[in-house]
Protein backbone atom coordinates (compact mmCIF):
# COMPACT_ATOMS: atom_id res chain seq x y z
CA UNK A 1 0.00 0.00 0.00
CA UNK A 2 1.13 3.32 -0.70
CA UNK A 3 0.79 6.01 2.40
CA UNK A 4 0.79 9.35 1.16
CA UNK A 5 2.20 11.84 2.91
CA UNK A 6 0.46 15.05 1.95
CA UNK A 7 0.08 18.76 2.69
CA UNK A 8 -1.38 21.86 2.25
CA UNK A 9 -0.37 25.20 3.22
CA UNK A 10 -2.08 28.37 2.28
CA UNK A 11 -1.47 32.41 3.31
CA UNK A 12 -4.56 34.81 2.06
CA UNK A 13 -3.64 38.17 2.13
CA UNK A 14 -5.79 41.30 1.73
CA UNK A 15 -4.99 43.27 -1.51
CA UNK A 16 -4.77 46.33 -2.10
CA UNK A 17 -8.86 46.93 -4.01
CA UNK A 18 -9.88 45.34 -0.36
CA UNK A 19 -10.27 41.88 -1.82
CA UNK A 20 -8.43 38.51 -0.67
CA UNK A 21 -6.25 36.59 -2.74
CA UNK A 22 -3.58 33.83 -1.75
CA UNK A 23 -0.24 35.09 -1.88
CA UNK A 24 0.83 31.59 -1.68
CA UNK A 25 -0.56 28.04 -2.18
CA UNK A 26 1.58 24.90 -1.60
CA UNK A 27 -0.71 21.27 -1.50
CA UNK A 28 0.54 17.90 -2.84
CA UNK A 29 -1.76 14.81 -2.91
CA UNK A 30 -3.56 14.04 -1.52
CA UNK A 31 -4.85 17.77 -0.97
CA UNK A 32 -5.73 19.25 -4.34
CA UNK A 33 -6.97 23.14 -4.38
CA UNK A 34 -9.95 23.99 -6.69
CA UNK A 35 -9.79 27.61 -7.95
CA UNK A 36 -10.52 30.14 -5.33
CA UNK A 37 -13.77 32.46 -5.62
CA UNK A 38 -14.10 35.85 -4.47
CA UNK A 39 -17.69 36.65 -3.20
CA UNK A 40 -17.83 40.56 -3.86
CA UNK A 41 -21.54 40.56 -1.52
CA UNK A 42 -19.94 38.53 1.72
CA UNK A 43 -16.30 40.04 0.70
CA UNK A 44 -14.83 36.60 1.20
CA UNK A 45 -12.32 34.25 -0.81
CA UNK A 46 -13.91 30.91 -1.36
CA UNK A 47 -11.63 27.94 -1.47
CA UNK A 48 -12.35 24.14 -1.58
CA UNK A 49 -9.77 21.74 -0.59
CA UNK A 50 -10.70 18.92 -2.31
CA UNK A 51 -9.28 15.11 -2.26
CA UNK A 52 -9.39 13.19 -5.61
CA UNK A 53 -8.84 9.91 -3.82
CA UNK A 54 -11.09 7.74 -2.52
CA UNK A 55 -10.31 8.37 1.04
CA UNK A 56 -7.72 8.55 3.63
CA UNK A 57 -5.87 5.40 4.13
CA UNK A 58 -3.51 3.55 6.22
CA UNK A 59 -0.36 5.13 6.74
CA UNK A 60 -1.66 8.74 5.20
CA UNK A 61 0.13 11.50 6.49
CA UNK A 62 -1.59 14.57 6.08
CA UNK A 63 -0.27 17.90 6.79
CA UNK A 64 -1.99 21.48 6.32
CA UNK A 65 -1.47 24.86 7.66
CA UNK A 66 -3.79 27.88 6.41
CA UNK A 67 -3.07 31.59 7.84
CA UNK A 68 -5.10 34.73 7.39
CA UNK A 69 -3.46 37.56 7.37
CA UNK A 70 -4.65 40.85 8.75
CA UNK A 71 -7.76 42.20 7.07
CA UNK A 72 -8.45 38.86 4.72
CA UNK A 73 -11.10 36.47 4.92
CA UNK A 74 -11.16 33.27 3.81
CA UNK A 75 -13.79 30.39 3.80
CA UNK A 76 -12.25 26.93 3.36
CA UNK A 77 -14.55 23.84 3.01
CA UNK A 78 -14.53 20.81 0.98
CA UNK A 79 -16.66 19.26 -1.41
CA UNK A 80 -17.29 15.97 -0.04
CA UNK A 81 -16.87 13.89 2.83
CA UNK A 82 -13.78 12.94 4.30
CA UNK A 83 -13.86 8.93 4.00
CA UNK A 84 -11.85 6.55 6.82
CA UNK A 85 -10.94 3.70 5.21
CA UNK A 86 -10.39 -0.33 6.79
CA UNK A 87 -6.89 0.21 8.09
CA UNK A 88 -4.79 -3.23 9.69
CA UNK A 89 -5.36 -3.56 13.52
CA UNK A 90 -2.63 -1.33 15.25
CA UNK A 91 -2.19 0.92 11.89
CA UNK A 92 -3.96 4.36 11.71
CA UNK A 93 -3.79 7.74 9.43
CA UNK A 94 -2.76 10.63 11.05
CA UNK A 95 -3.66 14.33 10.37
CA UNK A 96 -2.39 17.85 11.92
CA UNK A 97 -4.00 21.02 10.64
CA UNK A 98 -2.80 24.37 11.72
CA UNK A 99 -4.85 28.00 11.60
CA UNK A 100 -4.02 31.19 12.21
CA UNK A 101 -6.01 34.02 12.00
CA UNK A 102 -4.51 37.61 12.23
CA UNK A 103 -6.26 41.20 13.26
CA UNK A 104 -9.06 42.37 11.60
CA UNK A 105 -9.15 38.46 9.37
CA UNK A 106 -12.34 36.36 8.68
CA UNK A 107 -11.58 32.59 8.87
CA UNK A 108 -14.36 30.39 8.14
CA UNK A 109 -13.64 26.05 8.18
CA UNK A 110 -16.70 24.34 7.21
CA UNK A 111 -15.39 21.09 5.40
CA UNK A 112 -17.74 18.09 5.50
CA UNK A 113 -17.68 15.42 7.84
CA UNK A 114 -15.43 12.95 8.25
CA UNK A 115 -16.90 9.26 7.55
CA UNK A 116 -15.45 6.65 9.66
CA UNK A 117 -15.62 3.18 8.12
CA UNK A 118 -15.22 -0.26 9.58
CA UNK A 119 -12.31 -0.98 11.38
CA UNK A 120 -10.51 2.63 10.58
CA UNK A 121 -8.37 4.41 13.17
CA UNK A 122 -7.52 8.14 12.61
CA UNK A 123 -5.64 10.00 14.60
CA UNK A 124 -6.11 14.14 13.92
CA UNK A 125 -4.96 17.37 15.52
CA UNK A 126 -6.18 20.52 14.52
CA UNK A 127 -4.35 23.63 16.45
CA UNK A 128 -6.28 27.40 16.06
CA UNK A 129 -4.14 30.68 16.90
CA UNK A 130 -6.71 33.52 16.72
CA UNK A 131 -5.65 37.07 17.15
CA UNK A 132 -7.27 39.65 19.08
CA UNK A 133 -9.82 41.43 16.67
CA UNK A 134 -10.25 38.22 14.64
CA UNK A 135 -13.23 36.20 13.57
CA UNK A 136 -13.68 32.77 13.41
CA UNK A 137 -16.48 30.23 12.74
CA UNK A 138 -14.85 26.53 12.79
CA UNK A 139 -17.02 23.76 12.25
CA UNK A 140 -16.16 19.69 12.89
CA UNK A 141 -18.70 17.06 11.72
CA UNK A 142 -18.47 13.60 12.16
CA UNK A 143 -21.07 10.90 11.04
CA UNK A 144 -21.00 7.65 12.49
CA UNK A 145 -20.52 5.53 9.77
CA UNK A 146 -21.86 4.70 6.00
CA UNK A 147 -25.56 4.88 7.22
CA UNK A 148 -26.48 4.12 3.66
CA UNK A 149 -24.89 0.72 4.12
CA UNK A 150 -26.02 -0.18 7.36
CA UNK A 151 -22.57 0.63 9.28
CA UNK A 152 -22.58 2.47 12.39
CA UNK A 153 -19.95 2.91 14.75
CA UNK A 154 -17.94 0.41 13.62
CA UNK A 155 -14.45 2.16 13.54
CA UNK A 156 -11.58 0.99 15.84
CA UNK A 157 -10.22 4.24 16.93
CA UNK A 158 -10.72 7.93 16.46
CA UNK A 159 -8.53 10.65 17.99
CA UNK A 160 -9.40 13.93 17.23
CA UNK A 161 -7.67 17.05 19.41
CA UNK A 162 -8.64 20.59 19.23
CA UNK A 163 -6.75 23.53 20.50
CA UNK A 164 -7.63 27.02 20.61
CA UNK A 165 -5.98 30.00 21.38
CA UNK A 166 -6.83 33.96 21.66
CA UNK A 167 -3.71 36.00 21.86
CA UNK A 168 -2.15 33.20 22.64
CA UNK A 169 -4.14 32.18 25.92
CA UNK A 170 -5.52 29.05 25.71
CA UNK A 171 -9.59 29.14 25.77
CA UNK A 172 -10.18 26.09 24.45
CA UNK A 173 -8.94 22.36 24.41
CA UNK A 174 -10.80 19.33 23.40
CA UNK A 175 -9.88 15.84 23.51
CA UNK A 176 -11.83 13.00 21.53
CA UNK A 177 -10.82 9.59 21.76
CA UNK A 178 -13.24 7.21 21.56
CA UNK A 179 -14.07 3.49 19.61
CA UNK A 180 -16.87 3.54 17.54
CA UNK A 181 -18.57 0.92 20.35
CA UNK A 182 -18.03 3.61 23.44
CA UNK A 183 -19.54 6.47 21.25
CA UNK A 184 -22.73 4.24 20.24
CA UNK A 185 -23.18 3.74 23.73
CA UNK A 186 -23.73 7.08 24.86
CA UNK A 187 -25.41 7.32 21.26
CA UNK A 188 -27.75 4.65 22.67
CA UNK A 189 -28.28 6.21 25.92
CA UNK A 190 -29.20 9.65 24.88
CA UNK A 191 -31.75 8.07 23.06
CA UNK A 192 -30.33 9.95 19.73
CA UNK A 193 -30.30 6.75 17.89
CA UNK A 194 -27.85 4.51 15.71
CA UNK A 195 -27.47 7.48 13.30
CA UNK A 196 -26.65 10.24 15.51
CA UNK A 197 -24.22 12.76 13.42
CA UNK A 198 -22.27 15.52 15.39
CA UNK A 199 -21.46 18.88 15.02
CA UNK A 200 -18.80 20.97 16.96
CA UNK A 201 -19.00 24.21 16.62
CA UNK A 202 -16.28 27.40 17.79
CA UNK A 203 -17.35 30.51 16.98
CA UNK A 204 -14.74 33.50 17.86
CA UNK A 205 -16.08 36.81 17.36
CA UNK A 206 -13.69 40.01 17.18
CA UNK A 207 -15.93 41.81 19.36
CA UNK A 208 -16.74 40.46 23.01
CA UNK A 209 -20.95 40.19 23.52
CA UNK A 210 -21.47 38.33 26.17
CA UNK A 211 -25.84 38.70 25.33
CA UNK A 212 -25.52 38.08 21.31
CA UNK A 213 -28.63 39.23 19.46
CA UNK A 214 -28.60 35.44 18.03
CA UNK A 215 -28.42 33.57 20.86
CA UNK A 216 -32.06 33.00 21.41
CA UNK A 217 -32.70 31.93 17.77
CA UNK A 218 -29.49 29.77 17.92
CA UNK A 219 -30.71 27.64 21.10
CA UNK A 220 -34.35 27.30 19.18
CA UNK A 221 -32.58 25.34 16.74
CA UNK A 222 -32.80 22.32 19.93
CA UNK A 223 -36.12 20.46 18.10
CA UNK A 224 -37.21 17.61 16.35
CA UNK A 225 -34.99 15.13 18.24
CA UNK A 226 -31.80 17.57 17.65
CA UNK A 227 -29.63 18.33 20.76
CA UNK A 228 -28.10 21.83 20.29
CA UNK A 229 -26.35 23.51 23.70
CA UNK A 230 -24.41 26.86 23.36
CA UNK A 231 -22.14 28.14 25.77
CA UNK A 232 -20.07 30.58 26.35
CA UNK A 233 -16.07 29.46 26.17
CA UNK A 234 -13.30 31.09 28.70
CA UNK A 235 -12.67 34.85 27.84
CA UNK A 236 -14.30 34.91 24.45
CA UNK A 237 -15.86 33.37 22.12
CA UNK A 238 -18.47 30.32 22.13
CA UNK A 239 -18.51 26.73 21.79
CA UNK A 240 -22.16 24.99 20.01
CA UNK A 241 -22.37 21.29 20.27
CA UNK A 242 -24.63 19.27 18.43
CA UNK A 243 -25.86 15.92 17.86
CA UNK A 244 -29.02 15.02 15.25
CA UNK A 245 -30.47 11.83 15.10
CA UNK A 246 -29.66 12.19 11.43
CA UNK A 247 -27.34 13.33 8.84
CA UNK A 248 -30.16 15.35 6.70
CA UNK A 249 -31.17 16.58 10.41
CA UNK A 250 -27.55 18.15 11.11
CA UNK A 251 -27.22 19.38 7.51
CA UNK A 252 -30.63 21.56 7.92
CA UNK A 253 -29.40 22.40 11.45
CA UNK A 254 -26.51 23.27 10.51
CA UNK A 255 -27.79 25.45 7.42
CA UNK A 256 -30.07 27.36 10.14
CA UNK A 257 -27.49 28.18 12.61
CA UNK A 258 -25.76 29.63 9.77
CA UNK A 259 -27.93 31.56 7.92
CA UNK A 260 -29.13 32.45 11.24
CA UNK A 261 -25.05 34.19 12.53
CA UNK A 262 -25.28 35.74 9.27
CA UNK A 263 -27.42 38.42 10.40
CA UNK A 264 -24.46 39.27 12.93
CA UNK A 265 -21.96 38.24 11.08
CA UNK A 266 -21.96 39.05 7.20
CA UNK A 267 -19.25 37.18 6.16
CA UNK A 268 -21.08 34.50 6.49
CA UNK A 269 -23.21 35.02 3.76
CA UNK A 270 -20.67 33.56 1.19
CA UNK A 271 -22.24 30.69 -0.29
CA UNK A 272 -20.90 26.79 0.61
CA UNK A 273 -21.10 25.73 -2.81
CA UNK A 274 -19.40 27.05 -5.79
CA UNK A 275 -21.60 29.25 -7.92
CA UNK B 1 -1.19 -4.52 75.93
CA UNK B 2 -0.82 -1.79 73.43
CA UNK B 3 0.07 1.48 74.39
CA UNK B 4 1.02 3.22 71.00
CA UNK B 5 -0.74 6.09 69.16
CA UNK B 6 -4.35 5.10 68.65
CA UNK B 7 -3.80 6.88 64.75
CA UNK B 8 -0.42 6.58 63.12
CA UNK B 9 1.43 9.57 61.90
CA UNK B 10 1.27 7.94 58.60
CA UNK B 11 -1.63 7.97 58.33
CA UNK B 12 -2.32 11.46 59.62
CA UNK B 13 -3.02 13.06 56.03
CA UNK B 14 -6.05 10.51 55.84
CA UNK B 15 -7.75 12.59 58.25
CA UNK B 16 -6.96 15.59 56.25
CA UNK B 17 -8.62 14.49 53.03
CA UNK B 18 -11.55 13.17 55.15
CA UNK B 19 -12.25 16.69 56.42
CA UNK B 20 -11.77 18.00 52.80
CA UNK B 21 -14.53 15.08 51.33
CA UNK B 22 -16.76 15.60 53.69
CA UNK B 23 -20.50 17.24 53.73
CA UNK B 24 -19.46 19.32 56.98
CA UNK B 25 -16.65 20.83 54.55
CA UNK B 26 -18.07 24.03 52.68
CA UNK B 27 -17.01 23.69 49.43
CA UNK B 28 -20.50 24.82 47.84
CA UNK B 29 -20.64 21.20 45.72
CA UNK B 30 -23.81 20.29 47.36
CA UNK B 31 -25.32 23.27 45.04
CA UNK B 32 -23.71 21.73 41.51
CA UNK B 33 -25.01 18.48 40.29
CA UNK B 34 -22.59 18.72 37.79
CA UNK B 35 -24.66 18.09 34.42
CA UNK B 36 -26.94 15.54 35.83
CA UNK B 37 -29.82 17.76 36.34
CA UNK B 38 -29.38 19.10 32.78
CA UNK B 39 -29.40 15.15 31.67
CA UNK B 40 -32.29 14.71 33.72
CA UNK B 41 -34.19 18.11 32.10
CA UNK B 42 -33.23 15.94 28.31
CA UNK B 43 -34.77 12.78 29.84
CA UNK B 44 -31.91 10.33 29.48
CA UNK B 45 -31.17 9.87 33.43
CA UNK B 46 -34.79 8.68 34.67
CA UNK B 47 -34.25 6.70 37.57
CA UNK B 48 -31.43 4.46 39.07
CA UNK B 49 -30.92 2.25 36.14
CA UNK B 50 -30.61 4.94 33.85
CA UNK B 51 -28.66 7.08 36.75
CA UNK B 52 -26.33 4.01 36.89
CA UNK B 53 -25.43 4.02 33.44
CA UNK B 54 -24.47 7.82 33.49
CA UNK B 55 -22.44 7.23 36.13
CA UNK B 56 -21.00 4.25 34.05
CA UNK B 57 -20.58 6.10 31.20
CA UNK B 58 -20.09 9.68 31.56
CA UNK B 59 -18.76 10.32 35.14
CA UNK B 60 -16.50 7.67 35.03
CA UNK B 61 -14.72 8.22 31.64
CA UNK B 62 -14.78 12.09 33.03
CA UNK B 63 -13.07 10.65 36.30
CA UNK B 64 -10.62 8.94 34.26
CA UNK B 65 -9.79 10.78 31.22
CA UNK B 66 -10.20 14.60 33.10
CA UNK B 67 -10.13 15.14 36.68
CA UNK B 68 -7.38 12.12 37.78
CA UNK B 69 -4.72 13.02 35.53
CA UNK B 70 -4.86 16.64 36.29
CA UNK B 71 -5.00 15.94 40.16
CA UNK B 72 -2.09 13.70 39.72
CA UNK B 73 -0.26 15.90 37.03
CA UNK B 74 -0.86 18.63 39.87
CA UNK B 75 0.26 16.74 42.87
CA UNK B 76 3.62 16.28 41.03
CA UNK B 77 3.45 19.90 40.33
CA UNK B 78 3.02 21.06 43.67
CA UNK B 79 5.69 18.61 44.77
CA UNK B 80 8.39 20.14 42.75
CA UNK B 81 6.87 23.49 43.59
CA UNK B 82 6.66 24.03 40.10
CA UNK B 83 4.67 26.98 39.82
CA UNK B 84 4.73 27.17 35.90
CA UNK B 85 3.78 23.52 35.85
CA UNK B 86 0.89 24.37 37.79
CA UNK B 87 -0.35 27.71 35.95
CA UNK B 88 -0.53 25.40 32.40
CA UNK B 89 -2.66 22.73 34.26
CA UNK B 90 -5.41 25.74 35.59
CA UNK B 91 -5.42 26.82 32.40
CA UNK B 92 -6.16 23.71 30.55
CA UNK B 93 -8.44 22.41 33.65
CA UNK B 94 -10.65 25.65 32.85
CA UNK B 95 -10.24 25.00 28.67
CA UNK B 96 -11.12 21.28 29.25
CA UNK B 97 -14.38 22.64 30.56
CA UNK B 98 -16.80 23.90 27.65
CA UNK B 99 -19.61 24.04 28.69
CA UNK B 100 -19.57 27.39 31.26
CA UNK B 101 -21.62 25.80 33.96
CA UNK B 102 -19.26 22.80 34.38
CA UNK B 103 -16.79 25.06 34.25
CA UNK B 104 -17.86 27.73 36.38
CA UNK B 105 -18.97 24.93 39.08
CA UNK B 106 -14.79 23.49 38.57
CA UNK B 107 -13.55 26.72 39.00
CA UNK B 108 -15.96 27.74 42.16
CA UNK B 109 -15.50 24.87 43.98
CA UNK B 110 -11.34 24.89 43.54
CA UNK B 111 -11.31 27.99 44.69
CA UNK B 112 -13.79 27.77 48.00
CA UNK B 113 -10.99 24.69 48.33
CA UNK B 114 -8.01 26.52 48.28
CA UNK B 115 -9.01 29.35 50.62
CA UNK B 116 -10.35 27.14 53.30
CA UNK B 117 -7.07 25.60 53.10
CA UNK B 118 -5.32 29.05 53.33
CA UNK B 119 -7.54 30.02 55.97
CA UNK B 120 -8.62 27.25 58.04
CA UNK B 121 -5.34 24.92 57.93
CA UNK B 122 -3.21 28.23 57.88
CA UNK B 123 -1.16 26.16 55.00
CA UNK B 124 1.69 27.63 53.26
CA UNK B 125 1.72 26.05 50.48
CA UNK B 126 -1.97 27.17 49.54
CA UNK B 127 -1.05 31.04 50.71
CA UNK B 128 1.77 31.24 47.90
CA UNK B 129 -0.78 28.97 45.68
CA UNK B 130 -3.49 32.06 46.05
CA UNK B 131 -1.22 34.69 45.68
CA UNK B 132 0.14 32.95 42.27
CA UNK B 133 -3.42 32.18 40.75
CA UNK B 134 -4.29 35.74 41.19
CA UNK B 135 -1.22 37.13 40.15
CA UNK B 136 -1.07 35.70 37.13
CA UNK B 137 -4.91 35.18 36.74
CA UNK B 138 -5.27 31.77 36.62
CA UNK B 139 -8.64 30.22 36.93
CA UNK B 140 -9.02 27.58 39.61
CA UNK B 141 -9.80 24.35 39.69
CA UNK B 142 -11.13 21.86 41.54
CA UNK B 143 -8.73 18.89 40.68
CA UNK B 144 -5.93 21.46 41.07
CA UNK B 145 -7.00 22.20 44.31
CA UNK B 146 -7.65 18.52 45.88
CA UNK B 147 -3.75 17.95 44.80
CA UNK B 148 -3.11 21.19 46.71
CA UNK B 149 -4.84 19.58 49.69
CA UNK B 150 -2.75 16.71 49.29
CA UNK B 151 0.55 18.11 49.86
CA UNK B 152 -0.81 20.11 52.43
CA UNK B 153 -1.64 17.01 54.26
CA UNK B 154 1.18 14.80 53.30
CA UNK B 155 -1.26 12.50 51.18
CA UNK B 156 0.55 10.41 48.36
CA UNK B 157 -0.77 10.25 44.83
CA UNK B 158 -3.20 7.43 45.43
CA UNK B 159 -4.51 9.76 48.54
CA UNK B 160 -5.19 12.25 46.04
CA UNK B 161 -6.99 10.13 43.49
CA UNK B 162 -8.56 8.26 45.60
CA UNK B 163 -10.40 11.45 47.09
CA UNK B 164 -11.02 13.02 44.07
CA UNK B 165 -12.71 9.76 42.82
CA UNK B 166 -15.34 9.50 46.16
CA UNK B 167 -15.73 13.39 45.99
CA UNK B 168 -17.27 13.53 42.48
CA UNK B 169 -19.29 10.45 42.28
CA UNK B 170 -20.77 11.07 46.06
CA UNK B 171 -22.10 14.78 44.49
CA UNK B 172 -23.71 13.40 41.54
CA UNK B 173 -25.18 11.18 43.59
CA UNK B 174 -26.26 13.23 46.67
CA UNK B 175 -27.58 15.54 43.58
CA UNK B 176 -29.44 12.67 42.57
CA UNK B 177 -31.04 11.81 45.48
CA UNK B 178 -33.06 15.29 45.51
CA UNK B 179 -33.62 14.94 41.19
CA UNK B 180 -35.01 11.37 41.34
CA UNK B 181 -36.75 8.63 43.18
CA UNK B 182 -34.16 7.91 45.31
CA UNK B 183 -33.78 6.13 48.09
CA UNK B 184 -30.23 6.36 50.58
CA UNK B 185 -29.94 2.97 50.31
CA UNK B 186 -30.02 2.52 46.71
CA UNK B 187 -27.70 5.78 46.49
CA UNK B 188 -25.63 4.10 48.59
CA UNK B 189 -25.56 0.85 46.68
CA UNK B 190 -24.42 2.77 43.36
CA UNK B 191 -21.66 4.57 45.43
CA UNK B 192 -20.72 1.57 46.66
CA UNK B 193 -20.56 -0.43 42.69
CA UNK B 194 -18.98 2.94 41.43
CA UNK B 195 -16.18 3.00 44.04
CA UNK B 196 -15.08 -0.57 43.60
CA UNK B 197 -14.16 0.17 39.94
CA UNK B 198 -11.98 3.60 41.22
CA UNK B 199 -8.54 1.37 41.68
CA UNK B 200 -8.11 0.34 38.30
CA UNK B 201 -8.12 3.98 36.54
CA UNK B 202 -5.32 5.27 39.14
CA UNK B 203 -3.14 3.60 36.97
CA UNK B 204 -3.50 4.96 33.62
CA UNK B 205 -4.89 8.33 34.76
CA UNK B 206 -1.72 8.78 36.67
CA UNK B 207 0.40 7.92 33.66
CA UNK B 208 -1.86 9.88 31.05
CA UNK B 209 0.36 12.74 29.74
CA UNK B 210 -1.00 16.39 29.63
CA UNK B 211 -1.44 16.76 25.95
CA UNK B 212 -3.73 13.59 26.13
CA UNK B 213 -5.81 14.77 28.75
CA UNK B 214 -9.55 15.07 27.55
CA UNK B 215 -13.10 13.59 26.57
CA UNK B 216 -15.75 14.23 25.10
CA UNK B 217 -19.75 13.75 25.55
CA UNK B 218 -21.54 16.26 22.80
CA UNK B 219 -24.39 15.12 25.06
CA UNK B 220 -23.55 16.31 28.72
CA UNK B 221 -22.20 19.17 26.89
CA UNK B 222 -25.36 20.12 24.84
CA UNK B 223 -27.58 19.27 28.39
CA UNK B 224 -25.33 21.27 30.24
CA UNK B 225 -25.58 24.21 27.93
CA UNK B 226 -29.56 23.87 27.35
CA UNK B 227 -29.49 23.51 31.96
CA UNK B 228 -27.73 27.48 32.05
CA UNK B 229 -31.08 28.91 29.98
CA UNK B 230 -33.62 26.37 31.39
CA UNK B 231 -36.68 27.52 33.33
CA UNK B 232 -36.55 26.30 36.55
CA UNK B 233 -33.59 24.05 37.61
CA UNK B 234 -32.59 23.29 41.49
CA UNK B 235 -28.71 23.28 40.24
CA UNK B 236 -26.36 26.07 40.01
CA UNK B 237 -24.94 22.90 37.57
Amino acid sequence: MNALDGHLHLRAVRASDGSTGLSAQSFRAPFHLSKPNWDPDAQVLHVQVVNPTAGILEGDRLESSITVEKGAALLVTTPSASRLFRMTEGGHATGRQHFEVAPGASLEVFPEPIVPHRGSSYFQETTIEAAEGSNLLFIDQLMPGRLAHGEAWVWDRLVLGLTVRRSGELILRERFDQSGASLRALAEFAGTGAGSCFANIVLLPAADDVSPSWQAEVIGLHRDGVWLGVSRLRTIGWSIRIVAPDPIRLRDTLANLRSTLRLSYPRLGCGLRRP
Amino acid sequence: MNSGPAISIDTGWMLGMLQASDSLYPTGSYAHSFGLEGMIDAGAVRDRATLRTFLLNSVLPSLRNIDLPLAAHAWRAFGARDWHAVGEICALASALRAPRELRSAAEAIGRQRAELLANVHEAELAREFLRRIKEANWPHCTAVSAALEARVHGAPLAGVIAAVCYAAIASVIAAATKLLRLGQNAAQGLLTEMVVLCPEMVGPACELPLAEIGWFNPWLDAASARHETANARLFIS
